[in-house]
């Protein structure tokens, strides 16, 4: 899209709807990634006991696939609250370094526009939102970040992570009886594909080791769920004294 | 269609905590630079978190099990979810019906 004529105001309110439609276009391929994940967030919801209202309306209001994989697959019932909160505040903790990023392009914007666009932050949203900002900045525009673009990518996202969780929910209990013998192998699956993302290298993934190492052994060792944060406190000392300037 | 109250609780108590870091780097962090070693520590807690909530399927003596993991390790750093997923479940439930304990 031509970005040469930033005069009037009648070609702002024009260039609105079209900075969406290209934000809802880059979200497709994004989308059809989502989709598995989405499949088999649901069925495994459901596996744990989550009702099929239940896993929409998760979905919808945290909307981070790795917290909720995280908690379904510590999901006890009644669920520990505290383990709950504190998982999903460490696996979602990057999102504080995100919104940090993003804050300097958000200045052109009111907080009470900011703040209920930072719902819709997720790891692809905030990238390509980010991206689309330092490119205009480039081209020597004052106000760079477009809301209507970073709009245009995260509502697409948001709901078709809803819609196909919701869809997982319900085909999850068909799928869970035809691979009932090793379903349980989807977990370890889904996280090591999230872990392989995530990868930056041997010498970064060290404290990931620690971390396994010592849930293991507080697994084996200790009963209920402190092996959880075993394993974190240890990986994170680990990545902290392994990061020593 | 049920909504059991602790789930609900559970569900908007992870939603908030949620939220709170979405909007805690804009409101907090956003006009001061986090010194490396943090960031490398934020980088690294994600992964941390991951791979603590999988260690019970590490911590099997059945030589199904672990070599279905193995398997699924692999499979993770060269394909996409769910061919992985569908190596690991496959892997296991043939597995353990060849090699029982």
């Amino acid at each position: 899209m031509s970005n040469t004529d930033v005069s009037g105001g009648d070609v702002l309110t024009e260039r609105v709807p079209s900075e969406f439609r290209l934000g809802v276009l880059a979200s497709l391929p994004v989308m059809f990634g989502f989709v598995p994940f989405a499949l088999v967030l649901g069925a495994q919801a459901v596996a744990k006991g989550f009702s099929a209202v239940e896993v929409p309306m998760l979905t919808g209001l945290n909307f981070g696939g790795g917290s909720e994989f995280a908690v379904i697959a510590l999901w006890s019932s009644p669920p520990h609250l505290l383990l709950v909160v504190g998982v999903t505040l460490l696996v979602n903790s990057r999102h504080l370094l995100m919104g940090a990023a993003l804050a300097p392009y958000l200045r052109c914007l009111p907080r009470r526009k900011a703040l209920p666009a930072l719902f819709f932050m997720c790891d692809e949203s905030w990238a390509m939102g980010l991206a689309d900002a330092k490119k205009r900045e480039l081209q020597g525009n004052r106000s760079a970040f477009s809301l209507a673009y970073y709009m245009g990518v995260s509502l697409p996202l948001w709901t078709s992570w809803i819609v196909f969780t919701a869809i997982g929910a319900q085909i999850g209990p068909v799928l869970g009886d035809i691979t009932v013998y090793g379903f349980d192998m989807a977990f370890p699956a889904v996280f090591l594909v999230l872990l392989a993302g995530m990868w930056k290298g041997a010498r970064a993934a060290l404290p990931w080791l620690v971390s396994l190492v010592v849930a293991v052994a507080v697994y084996v060792l200790v009963p209920g769920a402190w092996y959880v944060p075993a394993g974190v406190v240890s990986g994170t000392a680990a990545a902290w004294i392994g990061a020593r300037p | 269609m049920t909504l059991a109250p602790a789930t609900l609780a559970a569900i908007l108590l992870m939603a908030l905590a949620t939220y709170l870091t979405r909007i805690g780097g804009y409101l907090l962090l956003g006009n001061r630079t986090l010194s490396p070693r943090v960031t490398t520590v934020m980088d690294t807690a994600p992964g941390c978190v991951l791979i603590s909530v999988i260690a019970p399927h590490f911590a099997t003596g059945h030589p199904a099990d672990l070599i279905s993991l193995a398997l699924t390790a692999l499979a993770a750093t060269r394909l996409s979810l769910l061919p992985t997923v569908l190596i690991g479940v496959a892997s296991a439930g043939l597995l353990r019906n060849f090699l029982p304990v």
